[in-house]
C-alpha cells in the first residue's frame, strides 16, 4: 500500500495533514493539525521511512535483518549490535523483569522462564543463553515505533496529533482542537460498530489486546510458547505509547492473579479487563484496584 | 441562540453565502439587514397571551427592539399573566378593538386554530403585519382565503413553522440539496408523548375554552398541532409537494378523561410525485421513540431532529481518522470508534453518525409550548424585522400553506377513510426551496 496523504485546510484554523500507510503488517494512521501543506506532506514521508527502516530492523523474518543475524549467530556467540537495537533489547529485558515474564521477547520453549540471552552492556553485545533461542520483537516494535514517531512529530512542533497504530495502539499528542482530550472508542468485539469502552487522551497513550478483530487468538504466553485463548480485551492507558503496548501484551498474557503484581510496578498507568458478552453487554474491571 | 451566534454557525458550517441564496427568507439574519434597522422599533400587539403566547413573550423581552404596546385575551387570568411583562401596555379583551389600535404595527397572532384565518384577514386588511402561529387556518378554503388576502393587501404573513428557521435544518437541507445522502427515498416523521394533552380548568364551563386542542369543534388534533411542522420536511428536501395522502386515524387510548373528538392516534402516508412516500405517525399513549425527522436517502440517512448525518456505504478504512477530519473540519468534538483489536482489513470499523454542525440542541418535542433553540426565536426576530421593513420574507408563506393544506387534507383522508388529492382551486404558485 502506497503513501496515503490527505490535506485539508477547510478549518483554516485547524489545518489538517493526515498520512496512511501499511507497515509492520498492520495499518498506520497519523492526523497532525496546525502544519502547512508542504511540511505535513514530508514529515510523514519521513515518519514512513523511518518505518520501513524499523520494520527492517525489528523482522525476524528478513534474513537481512540486523535481528535475523542475532537469531542467526547469538547461540554460538556474542553478536554486536548498534545503540538502538542495544537499547531497545535492553529496555526488553527491563519489561521482562517487571512484568513478571509476561512480556519476552525471546521464544524458547524448551526452558520456559529462565534467562534467555544475556546483554554485554559494555561491548553491546548480546548472546543467547543456549541453543534454540529466537528473538521476536514484534510485541515491543509497535508501541516503539509510536513512541518514535511521537518525537517527530514534537520535533516539527506539532502539538495536538494522533496517531493510531493498527488500531491497537493510539498515541495522542495534545488534545483534539475542540475538546480537552482526543476521545477514543473500543469497539465492542461482539456487537461490532459498537461502543464497549471510552477512553480520554491527551498527551498520553492507549493500547488494547486481546483476539484479533478476525477472531483469531494471536498473543503468545511466553510461559508455554503457545497463544492466548481470553475472551477479554486487555486495555492499558499512560503517558508512553511504548509502555502500554508491552503492558497490554503482557497482561493478556498473564494469569489473571498475576496482572495486578505486575500493574504494581507501573505508576500512572491504568489496566482494565473488558469482558465483551454476546447480548451486547459490557463488564470491566480495573486491575490492580 | 442569538442572532450573531446563528451567523456566526452560518459562516462556520461554511454556508453564510449560500444561505441567501438557497433560504432567502434568512436575508433578515444578515448583517446587513440589521444595519438597514438599526435604531427602529416595532411596536406590537400579542392576541391570545396563553402558553404559547406566553413563551414568545420570553423571546420579545430579549429582542432590544420591540415594544410591546397592546395586549389581547378574553380570558383574563392569561391576559394578566401577561400584563405582568409588560404593564405599560394596553389591555383588551377583544381583537378587534386592538386592531383599531393605530399604535400597534404589527400583531402576533397565538389563539385557537379556529380564530387563526379570521383574525388573520381582519388584521392584514386593518393595515397590520402579522405572525400567526401555525396551522394557518382551521380549513382548506379558510387557508386559501387567508393566502389570497395577504397576496391582495400586500402586507406581512409569517406563520409559525419555526424549523425553516432552526440551524441544524437549514444545514441538514443544504446537504440534501448537495447530494450528500444521494436522492431521497423516504420522508419518516413521527411524534410520541405519553399525556393526555389536556390543561387544568378552574372551572368546567371552561373545559372547551382552554383545552380547545381536543375538541374538533375547535381544532383538528395532532395533523394540526404537531403534523404540520413536520409536513415541511418531505417538500422542503424534495423540491415537490404531495400528490396524494391517505391515512388513518383513531381514539385508541384517553376516551375516559373528558368528551374529547380528536385522534389521539393517527398514521398518515404522503405520497410525491416521483412515488416517495413521507410518513407521520402521531400516538399520545406511549413516547418511547419522543420525536423523530428523518430524510433517508440512497447513499445514507440524516435525522433533522438530532442533527447526525448516517452513511450507509461501507466504512472505508480508517474511518476512524476520517471521522476525526470530518469533525476538525466542521469545528466539533464527537466520539471516534476506531479502537480495537489488531486491525484485520476484512473488518472495518463501521460509520457511526456524525453530527453535521456544532453545539446542536435536541428538542425533545414533549412540550405543548415550546422549546428552547427550536427556531422560534429566530423566526420571531424576522419576523420583527419584517414589520419595521414591511418586506415580506420570500418564500416562506407558500411552505407554510402547504404544510397546513396537507396537514389538513389528511386529516380528511383519516375521517373519509379516502385517499385524497388536493383540488386544483386549492393550488397556489410554488417554488420549491431547494436549488441545486
Amino acid at each position: 500500500m502506497a503513501l496515503e496523504f490527505r490535506y485539508s485546510d477547510k478549518n483554516p484554523l485547524h489545518p489538517i495533514s493526515c498520512g496512511a500507510f501499511r507497515a509492520m503488517h498492520t495499518r498506520i494512521e497519523i492526523l497532525l493539525t496546525g502544519l502547512k501543506e508542504s511540511v505535513g506532506r514530508s514529515l510523514v514521508e519521513r515518519i514512513e521511512h523511518e518505518m520501513k527502516i524499523m520494520e527492517r530492523r525489528f523482522n525476524c523474518h528478513d534474513e537481512r535483518s540486523p535481528l535475523a543475524a542475532i537469531n542467526l549467530r547469538a547461540a554460538r556467540e556474542a553478536v554486536e549490535v548498534d545503540d538502538d537495537m542495544f537499547m531497545a533489547l535492553e529496555l526488553c529485558e527491563a519489561f521482562r523483569r517487571t512484568t513478571c515474564g509476561a512480556f519476552d521477547v525471546a521464544t524458547d520453549t524448551a526452558l520456559q522462564g529462565q534467562v534467555s540471552y544475556v546483554l554485554d552492556p559494555l561491548r553491546h553485545t548480546v548472546r543467547f543463553a543456549r541453543e534454540g533461542v529466537r528473538l521476536d520483537m514484534g510485541g515491543f516494535a509497535k508501541g516503539y515505533a509510536l513512541e518514535k514517531i511521537r518525537q517527530m512529530a514534537l520535533q516539527e512542533g506539532v502539538a495536538t496529533a494522533l496517531m493510531n497504530f493498527g488500531n491497537s495502539s493510539v498515541a495522542a499528542l495534545g488534545h483534539h482542537p475542540y475538546g480537552e482530550w482526543w476521545s477514543v472508542g473500543v469497539e465492542h468485539t461482539v456487537q461490532r460498530g459498537q461502543l464497549a469502552h471510552e477512553v480520554h487522551l491527551k498527551d498520553s497513550a492507549m493500547s488494547v489486546s486481546g483476539r484479533s478483530t478476525d477472531g483469531r487468538y494471536h498473543i503468545v504466553n511466553p510461559a508455554t510458547g503457545g497463544t492466548v485463548a481470553a475472551e477479554e480485551l486487555i486495555l492499558v492507558e499512560g503517558r508512553s505509547a511504548l509502555i502500554t503496548e508491552v503492558l497490554s501484551t503482557a497482561l493478556y498474557a498473564a494469569p489473571r492473579a498475576q496482572r495486578s503484581a505486575i500493574m504494581s510496578h507501573y505508576e500512572g498507568y491504568s489496566a482494565t479487563e473488558i469482558y465483551c458478552r454476546a447480548g451486547g453487554g459490557v463488564e470491566r474491571r480495573e486491575i490492580g484496584k | 441562540m442569538n442572532r450573531k451566534e446563528f451567523l456566526s454557525d452560518c459562516s462556520r458550517m461554511g454556508f453564510a453565502g449560500v444561505a441567501l441564496s438557497l433560504f432567502p427568507w434568512l436575508e433578515s439574519c444578515t448583517e446587513k439587514a440589521q444595519k438597514e434597522v438599526s435604531g427602529e422599533r416595532a411596536r406590537i400587539g400579542i392576541i391570545g397571551t396563553g402558553s404559547r403566547g406566553l413563551f414568545h413573550v420570553q423571546h420579545l423581552l430579549q429582542m432590544p427592539n420591540v415594544d410591546v404596546v397592546a395586549l389581547c385575551d378574553n380570558y383574563r387570568p392569561h391576559l394578566e399573566d401577561a400584563a405582568q411583562y409588560y404593564p405599560q401596555a394596553k389591555l383588551y379583551d377583544d381583537y378587534r378593538r386592538l386592531l383599531e389600535d393605530r399604535n400597534v404595527q404589527g400583531v402576533i397572532i397565538t389563539t385557537p386554530l379556529y380564530l387563526h384565518a379570521r383574525m388573520t384577514i381582519d388584521a392584514l386588511r386593518a393595515g397590520k403585519r402579522v405572525f400567526c402561529e401555525k396551522s394557518m387556518a382551521f380549513t382548506l378554503d379558510e387557508a386559501l382565503d387567508v393566502y389570497n388576502c395577504r397576496k391582495e393587501v400586500g402586507g406581512v404573513l409569517l406563520i409559525g413553522q419555526q424549523r425553516l428557521f432552526d440551524p441544524k435544518y437549514i444545514k441538514a437541507m443544504q446537504m440534501i440539496h448537495e447530494g450528500v445522502i444521494g436522492d431521497v427515498v423516504g420522508v419518516r416523521n413521527y411524534w410520541y408523548r405519553n399525556n393526555n394533552w389536556r390543561r387544568e380548568v378552574p372551572s368546567p364551563e371552561l373545559e372547551r375554552h382552554i383545552n380547545w386542542r381536543l375538541y374538533s369543534e375547535y381544532s383538528r388534533g395532532l395533523m394540526t398541532e404537531l403534523a404540520c411542522h413536520q409536513l415541511q420536511n418531505g417538500s422542503w428536501a424534495m423540491g415537490m409537494l404531495p400528490e396524494q395522502v391517505m391515512g388513518s386515524g383513531h381514539l385508541v387510548h384517553w376516551t375516559n378523561e373528558d368528551e374529547r373528538d380528536v385522534y389521539d392516534t393517527v398514521s398518515a402516508i404522503f405520497t410525491y410525485p416521483n412515488g416517495v412516500n413521507m410518513t407521520f405517525e402521531s400516538i399520545i399513549s406511549n413516547k418511547h421513540f419522543g420525536m423523530g425527522e428523518q430524510i433517508l436517502g440512497t447513499k445514507g440517512t440524516i435525522d433533522l431532529v438530532t442533527a447526525m448525518h448516517y452513511t450507509d456505504e461501507a466504512a472505508p478504512k480508517g474511518s476512524g481518522m476520517d471521522q476525526l477530519i470530518a469533525q476538525i473540519e466542521s469545528g466539533i468534538m464527537s466520539n471516534s470508534v476506531f479502537a480495537g483489536t489488531s486491525w484485520a482489513a476484512e473488518t472495518a470499523t463501521l460509520a457511526p453518525g456524525m453530527p453535521i454542525m456544532p453545539n446542536v440542541k435536541v428538542v425533545s418535542g414533549e412540550s405543548s409550548v415550546g422549546a428552547e433553540a427550536d427556531g422560534s426565536k429566530e423566526l420571531l426576530e424576522a419576523f420583527i424585522h419584517a414589520v419595521i421593513t414591511g418586506k415580506q420574507p420570500e418564500k416562506v408563506l407558500e411552505e407554510s400553506y402547504y404544510a397546513t393544506q396537507f396537514a389538513l387534507l389528511a386529516d380528511m383522508a383519516m375521517h373519509e377513510n379516502r385517499i385524497l388529492r388536493l383540488d386544483d382551486k386549492y393550488k397556489v404558485p410554488y417554488e420549491p426551496l431547494r436549488s441545486k
